[in-house]
């Protein structure tokens, strides 16, 4: 009687919730490592920190004009928003162009015709620095390199630039 | 440049091309205008450092001078003109002082720097897209009047 009652040995029983708990430990010691092996698939794919700067390539003409925008920066313990800006034109092979706007001279903001005695060039107003349209340094003017290019990608239509990259002197 | 370290170590190399220097002059008020007066400084420093961020090259952006409202303007005349003089002996060829309180431009002619008077704007919100669009039409202006005394 009592034999039909007791399906479940005490042996069995202990082994059964042996195996229970030992499955669900080992369970969770293999989360993490297997989370580490299939993590490059979960990410987002960030190629680099191309930011879209809002303009589309349809809207970029042969004539450089300025755009601005703004990056997240986190830079020590403080999160800024810096803003940047660009230099964007097409090239005569249609190409987009995107240049720094900084003079590497001493750091002002250059402007394209900024300077009605310099048609064509870009215009550094702090020390009448000059540079031809592809940003080289004009000789004989206080700035000693070209201004920098960002680095580009096109993704659909769109512009998105990522750092400006710095070029040797003329 | 700012009153930095590393933008003052970039000074101290290239002294001679940096020959403008510009004081903001904050107001403080704890009056009724309180609010008015906080939103007019945030505007002056955004103004400032965008100003700053043009010209980088010719400009040294000094900390700002700060005054109470209410308080006796000939000291504060005579202590301005003892930082310009100061200041001017680096040597910097232009000091222009920024600044939104009108109370300044009736005591111009005592100060020995260039005033900037900017008619205050109104107090609205500072990171909206006509706030920004404003502040950089006002840089560019400011901007402008700067090079003409270069």
């Amino acid at each position: 009687m009592s034999n039909k009652k007791q399906q479940v040995s005490r042996r069995q029983f202990l082994n059964y919730t042996l195996t229970g708990v030992g499955g669900f430990m080992a369970a969770g010691l293999l989360v993490s490592p297997l989370r580490m092996a299939i993590d490059p698939v979960l990410k987002h794919s960030s190629s680099g920190d191309f930011v879209n700067v809002g303009i589309s390539v349809d809207e970029i003409n042969d004539t450089p004009q300025r755009i601005d925008w703004t990056v997240e920066q986190v830079d020590g313990w403080y999160k800024s928003e810096p803003s940047r800006s660009a230099w964007v034109y097409k090239d005569e092979n249609g190409d987009v162009v995107a240049l720094s706007p900084i003079c590497t001279h001493l750091g002002c903001v250059v402007s394209w015709e900024g300077s009605d005695q310099h048609p064509d060039h870009f215009y550094c107003p702090c020390h009448n620095g000059l540079y031809t349209k592809d940003g080289v340094n004009v000789p004989g003017t206080p700035p000693l390199a070209p201004l920098p290019v960002y680095e580009q990608e096109i993704r659909d239509g769109i512009l998105f630039l990522g750092n400006p990259i710095e070029r040797e002197g003329a | 440049m700012r009153w930095h370290k590393t933008d003052v170590s970039q000074y101290v190399e290239a002294k001679e091309y940096i020959d403008s220097a510009v004081i903001p002059l904050i107001s403080l008020d704890f009056s009724l205008d309180i609010e008015k007066n906080a939103a007019q400084n945030e505007i002056l420093e955004i103004l400032a450092s965008q100003l700053e961020r043009e010209l980088t090259g010719r400009l040294m952006l000094v900390p700002s001078y700060y005054y109470i409202k209410t308080g006796n303007r000939e000291v504060e005349i005579s202590r301005l003109n003892n930082w310009v003089e100061h200041i001017k002996t680096q040597p910097f060829r232009h000091v222009f002082f920024l600044t939104f309180d009108s109370a300044w431009k009736k005591e111009e002619q005592a100060l020995q720097g260039s005033l900037i008077w900017l008619p205050g704007i109104q107090s609205g919100e500072i990171n909206s897209k006509e706030m920004q669009g404003m502040v950089r039409e006002q840089v560019v202006q400011i901007g402008e009047l700067i090079r003409s005394y270069w």
